[in-house]
């Protein structure tokens, strides 16, 4: 990317217009000059800035029933609705298993070039039973494939509904898969990075305590790196050490057996993350109601687990909380500035040279705000045994 | 209406000041856009009312050779160079803990941002490394896609002088983002 257009994306926010009038009326309202301004800036310039105030405020027709500018809409303190959410945390007594069921989609682009193509949407559902003991198996389905918005489907439909498709990274998505139900699996000494159940429960309460517990979890916390490296996430400094954060305050949130106290601290931990901000109102892609929470990621690829960068583009990741019922309800990762150009890549294997290229990224047609990947959860206490 | 022009106004101006206030609605709400975006929406409505009130005090200064916009952008410049420092503050604040200080109540309001920038913060140490006139060229090119002989005349430099700091910036920047490498 182009260091102008990077410019350029910086503190969009801040540089929409606002109107004269409201400018003016700002300037008018204001008693006298601030402070600073008095003490540098001799007499003469307040007269000048009266004089300017008046001109300005002559100059301006406003309806005789407005006094004052409106007000911004009421302005939600950062993190307001992660606290809300953190109030709200459920407190069901605990059943039998811990239930959770978690459907992870990544959108593919189907297609030769930007102007023609389509968009497939690959789902996997992953089922985890933890019981109180510890004991525990799992599960995971392939669902179909699917075109993944309205348009895309009649795009889908002119190309022959295909049955299948090829993915330039050499995948195949199906648009049909078969409908059983896979079995349960045992899955022995259930962790969560790390962290046993019994661990879990014994996490502070108190986000602050939580935070500095969570900092000294040992773990391969690099997004990408050619050795393994453990170290706790206080070895990490800035963006790399929220990420890191982040992420397992999302396992606890969303896929752990955590208890409702440390749920909570963990909203507000989150909370005081430097980079997260409230969004505002949105439905998450099973439609369900939430707020959108959001910290931009350079990679939103799984911690620990590549030894080179996979990804070419940036992004934003959305957590999307429902502040009512204190739950993550799915996280949601758009693009930031698209995938372009290539990257060389340490020799593989076979020792002979590698490229990452935007060709072959699932996102490469996307624009920014567009959703390369999600996913959405439901947890549950429950008495009902896995299949 | 007759629409006058802006140095028609300056000169009627110094006879009626309020016809002053005609230039205030052309011109603030960019400037102040851009003021914002530099130092934040709380120093925003000082910096433009000091640099109207500077501009109307030295309206007679104006002889109308340059354009209004650019004289009184170059008024602008010199009331947000007095706080090149808190700029620059704010630039490494933001680098080093990924909140920008400028954006400080704003993104909140803000449901539809489309962009995250996540390499902001690195823009923002680079950015704290200029001096104010280098900062203040890369940034009017960036932010306000002004040519380069309307940043030359708002600076008041030659040409060839802003064409230099403009590469040197963007070198720097350069340098900041990941993937110096990438090809593409």
């Amino acid at each position: 990317m182009d260091e102008l257009d990077a410019l350029r994306q910086m503190r969009t926010s801040l540089a929409h217009q606002e109107s004269p009038d409201v400018l003016a009326l700002r300037a008018g309202r204001r008693p006298a000059p601030p402070r600073r301004l008095r003490l540098r800036v001799p007499a003469v310039s307040l007269l000048a800035t009266a004089a300017l105030v008046a001109a300005t405020l002559a100059a301006v027709s406003l309806p005789s029933d407005v006094d004052r500018p409106v007000p911004p809409a009421a302005e939600a303190a950062p993190g307001n609705a992660l606290l809300v959410a953190a109030a709200n945390v459920r407190t069901d007594p605990a059943g039998t298993y811990w239930h959770t069921s978690r459907v992870s989609g990544r959108i593919y682009a189907i297609g030769t070039d930007a102007a023609d193509h389509y968009k497939v949407e690959s789902r996997l559902r992953y089922d985890h039973w933890t019981g109180r003991s510890g004991q525990a198996c799992s599960a995971v389905r392939d669902l179909p494939a699917r075109p993944w918005s309205a348009r895309d489907r009649q795009h889908w439909q002119r190309a022959g509904s295909p049955a299948k498709v090829r993915v330039p990274s050499g995948a195949t998505l199906f648009f049909e898969a078969p409908d059983r139900e896979p079995a349960c699996r045992p899955t022995r000494d259930q962790r969560f990075y790390g962290m046993t159940p019994r661990q879990l429960a014994a996490l502070p309460t108190e986000p602050e305590r939580l935070k500095n517990a969570l900092l000294d979890l040992e773990g391969d916390w690099k997004a990408y790196a050619p050795k393994v490296t453990k170290q706790p996430i206080r070895a990490l400094k800035g963006e790399p050490r929220v990420r890191a954060l982040s992420d397992v305050a999302g396992t606890l949130l969303a896929l752990a057996p955590t208890p409702p106290a440390v749920r909570a601290a963990a909203y507000r931990m989150l909370a005081t993350l430097p980079g997260v901000r409230i969004e505002g109102d949105t439905t998450d892609p099973l439609g369900r109601a939430g707020v959108a929470i959001s910290l931009p990621l350079e990679t939103t690829i799984p911690l620990g687990l590549s030894t080179a960068p996979r990804q070419l583009g940036t992004y934003r990741r959305q957590w999307i909380i429902n502040p009512a019922g204190g739950t993550l309800l799915a996280m949601r990762d758009l693009v930031a500035t698209p995938p372009r150009g290539s990257r060389t890549l340490p020799p593989g294997d076979d020792g002979k040279p590698r490229r990452l290229t935007a060709a072959t990224q699932p996102d490469r047609f996307h624009r920014p705000g567009e959703v390369s990947a999600y996913e959405t959860y439901e947890g549950e206490w429950t008495d009902v045994a896995p299949r | 209406m007759e629409q006058l022009g802006d140095s028609a106004i300056v000169a009627a101006s110094s006879r009626d000041p309020e016809a002053f206030g005609e230039l205030f609605r052309r011109h603030a709400p960019r400037l102040h856009a851009y003021v914002k975006r530099r130092l934040g929406a709380a120093l925003a409505d000082d910096i433009v009312a000091e640099t109207f009130a500077t501009a109307f005090r030295q309206r007679e200064r104006f002889d109308g050779r340059a354009e209004f916009g650019a004289w009184l952008w170059g008024i602008a410049g010199n009331v947000i160079a007095k706080h090149h420092r808190q700029e620059t503050r704010m630039f490494r604040a933001f680098a080093r803990t990924g909140v920008d200080p400028a954006e400080d109540g704003v993104a909140e309001l803000v449901s539809d941002r489309v962009h995250a920038a996540a390499h902001a913060p690195r823009l923002a140490k680079a950015l704290a490394s200029l001096s104010a006139q280098d900062r203040s060229a890369i940034l009017l090119l960036a932010w306000e896609e002004l040519s380069y002989a309307e940043i030359a005349a708002i600076l008041n430099l030659p040409l060839g002088t802003v064409k230099a700091k403009i590469h040197r910036a963007r070198t720097k920047l350069r340098k900041a983002l990941p993937g110096e490498n990438n090809d593409g």
